[in-house]
């Protein structure tokens, strides 16, 4: 016989597991967000120094040079192979879960969640993802990244949701159905790529300059854009140890509109597939969302590529660090009391 | 307001419904209407549309054309006549653009044999041929299709006593499309996929076991073949290159390679021991239709030369029919087994 429940008792979490970052909505009225980054005292000095046994987030990204730093999601997903990668995921859900004030046990109080993981992924990713959630939640539902958005957007028939993170570009449409393997596409071309492609383009230019891939990102996060630019973009990095100031416009460019083509292909692509009648309200109706969606110019850069087919509208959300687990949190609090039963972590 | 909260419910109920299939570890393949040859298809379909050297050998009418051209550094140039919708891939010829432009695909990634799921439990039989198909035979002698049913009949006994659930395409003498054929294997969900059937090779003296697993083949031998076993398909051979060469990346495919190679080492091994001259013609790749359109990774094995006078006449003795069941049995369990991985701490050797 189930546990009879009462809504009050229970506290309902969207997260949206990112390569880069993972954020949480939570039913008490918390958002959170983290940096995907998890690190151990390198050794017994470091431990001493941080007082810490391990460092989520931000704290890890500080004091990186102690710590052993593990970034556990690779391409929206966790790593397998390594109990370290497996510990890490564990130790950033459970963060996300504190951050949420969710953690289970007090006064028999339960925890849903609804997790975001990319569009492709396969049954033993999610399988692990489970593995990782026990104990830290009473019930899980897994469901894909775009789908969560566009359940939060309310965006769910002829719209097609893309989804750029760090490492994944989640494309998905959606025809009021629940999408299927044909409906959806997950590409790794995303915000990592741009990184990489930023950093060798950078050194090539520069080759002295000293910056680690994380100066990169950041300067991604501050300057990036598509398109005819705005502003030179100056950036500050060592050379031979003095702060120089470099012109770093053009390589911000062409590392930013590496990922355009892929990303325009896949779209075309699902559109192609959408029913020839409803490919024009499809079009009319891109959401773009991500983190890398903030990169300027590149809601237009697609419309742009619309134009060939006939014209199309993106909207890029103006949440995009929240908008997954926001319409995770949304599938959370709409599920049945009796379809949460059926889920048990 | 209505209509999307009724959406909201069906979406919300199927979410929670693969969730369940997932904790139970029940396998449900999404399908929105379409079957899977046509799905399959469609994708071969849009395949088609890719290089210029592929059209070119192609001939007939060209299939949809909506491209990208990369750019290394610059914005992104799309290249295609404008139109006001981009061609779907099942659409009529008549709605499709004319212009074509090559487009650069990367190339397939490889897959990680690990993301593929870890445990066998129902294993499809397919019986070639079938009613009107009597697939090949000797005159006034042994036809292919009995003997395939035999021998699948004869499997399915001893999967089924081994505990694997076990799906046959036909359990009986009648005619059944290699289109039916995959939709009953998604149906049922079958984690593999065995075609049994008999060869016919024109050479004389030859006789041997083979196994195949989808690809496409140079080999003008392989190519007859195919086309023989296609022939109820429907689809030209020319097709199906396009169509394979656009699925190589597919997950099923080093599955169904290993599959292939398990099966075809048991066959060989158990036979010869009953058929010294058998030959051990290996592990192929070739364009067999019913091979494309199932989920699961997916095999045909030839399971003896009925050209061969000697291997006709062992092919007549019961017990020989027995051995190659025995034998196709023990490369499903050696795959089985095989797929029932370390975990994660044994590999790391802290199991």
């Amino acid at each position: 016989m189930s546990e009879k429940s009462d809504k009050s008792e229970i506290i309902y979490l969207g997260i949206d597991l990112g390569t880069s970052r993972s954020s949480v909505s939570a039913s008490n009225g918390q958002r959170h967000v983290i940096e995907s980054f998890v690190g151990w005292p390198a050794d017994m000095v470091a431990k001493k120094v941080l007082k810490r046994e391990v460092l989520i987030g931000h704290e890890a990204l500080e004091n990186r040079t102690l710590l052993d730093l593990y970034r556990p999601l690779e391409r929206g997903l966790m790593k397998e192979g390594s109990e370290k990668d497996t510990a890490a995921v564990k130790a950033l859900l459970q963060e996300l879960i504190r951050h949420a004030g969710a953690e289970q046990g007090g006064e028999g109080r339960r925890v849903r969640a609804v997790v975001g993981v990319p569009a492709e992924a396969l049954r033993v990713n999610k399988q692990q993802l489970r593995s990782a959630m026990r104990g830290l939640v009473s019930s899980l539902m897994i469901v894909s990244e775009p789908f969560a958005v566009a359940y939060g957007m309310e965006e769910l028939l002829h719209a097609m949701i893309i989804d750029i993170g760090a490492g994944t570009a989640d494309f998905c449409v959606m025809m009021g159905r629940f999408p299927g393997e044909e409906d959806q596409r997950t590409l790794d071309t995303a915000g990592d790529a741009i990184d990489e492609q930023l950093a060798k383009l950078v050194a090539a230019r520069y080759p002295r300059a000293r910056f680690s891939i994380h100066m990169v990102r950041r300067w991604k996060e501050e300057h990036g854009f598509v398109g005819e630019p705005k502003n030179p973009v100056k950036v500050s990095a060592p050379i031979d140890g003095r702060p120089t100031e470099l012109d770093i416009t053009d390589e911000m460019r062409a590392a930013c509109e590496s990922i355009l083509p892929p990303a325009i292909e896949t779209m075309i692509d699902l559109l192609a597939r959408v029913e020839p009648e409803f490919q024009e309200k499809v079009r009319h109706n891109i959401v773009l969302s991500g983190g890398t969606a903030l990169i300027s110019g590149l809601g237009e850069a697609f419309e742009e590529a619309l134009a060939e087919f006939g014209g199309g509208n993106v909207q890029v959300v103006t949440d995009p660090i929240f908008v997954g687990s926001d319409g995770g949190l949304a599938i959370a609090l709409d599920a049945p009391e009796e379809d949460w039963e059926k889920l048990p972590a | 307001m209505a209509k999307i909260e009724r959406v909201k419910s069906r979406l919300l109920r199927e979410a929670v419904a693969e969730n369940v299939d997932l904790i139970e570890g029940r396998w449900r393949r999404r399908s929105h209407g379409r079957g899977a040859m046509a799905r399959a298809l469609a994708r071969g379909a849009w395949l088609l549309a890719l290089p210029v050297g592929l059209l070119a050998s192609a001939g007939g009418n060209v299939p949809p054309a909506v491209t990208a051209v990369t750019a290394s550094a610059g914005p992104t140039v799309l290249t295609s006549s404008p139109t006001l919708q981009v061609p779907h891939p099942t659409a009529p010829a008549f709605e499709q653009p004319a212009a074509v432009a090559p487009v650069v695909y990367p190339p397939p990634q490889p897959v990680d044999p690990q993301a593929l799921p870890l445990a066998v439990h129902t294993v499809v039989i397919d019986p070639g041929h079938g009613g009107t198909n009597r697939g090949t035979g000797i005159p006034g002698g042994l036809v292919e299709k009995n003997i395939t049913l035999d021998i699948g009949e004869r499997l399915a006994a001893l999967l089924r006593e081994a505990g694997f659930r076990v799906v046959m395409t036909r359990n009986r003498d009648e005619s059944v499309s290699l289109e039916q054929r995959a939709e009953i294997a998604n149906h049922a969900a079958g984690d593999i996929f065995l075609s049994v059937h008999v060869n016919w090779i024109p050479t004389r003296g030859t006789r041997g076991v083979e196994t195949y697993y989808l690809g496409p083949t140079d080999d003008p031998e392989l190519t007859r073949l195919a086309a023989r076993e296609n022939q109820e398909s429907g689809y030209s051979l020319a097709d199906m290159r396009k169509i394979l060469d656009g699925i190589y990346a597919d997950v099923r495919q080093d599955e169904s390679r290993r599959l292939a190679g398990e099966i075809e080492h048991n066959l060989f091994g158990a036979l010869r021991k009953v058929n010294p001259h058998l030959d051990d013609r290996g592990v192929k790749r070739a364009p067999f239709v019913v091979l494309v359109a199932t989920d699961m990774p997916a095999v045909l094995a030839e399971v003896s030369c009925l050209s061969n006078p000697k291997e006709a006449k062992l092919l007549g003795d019961e017990d020989y029919r027995q051995y190659i069941a025995f034998a196709l049995y023990d490369g499903i369990q050696a795959y089985a087994d095989s797929t029932q991985r370390p975990t994660i701490a044994e590999r790391s050797g802290k199991g």
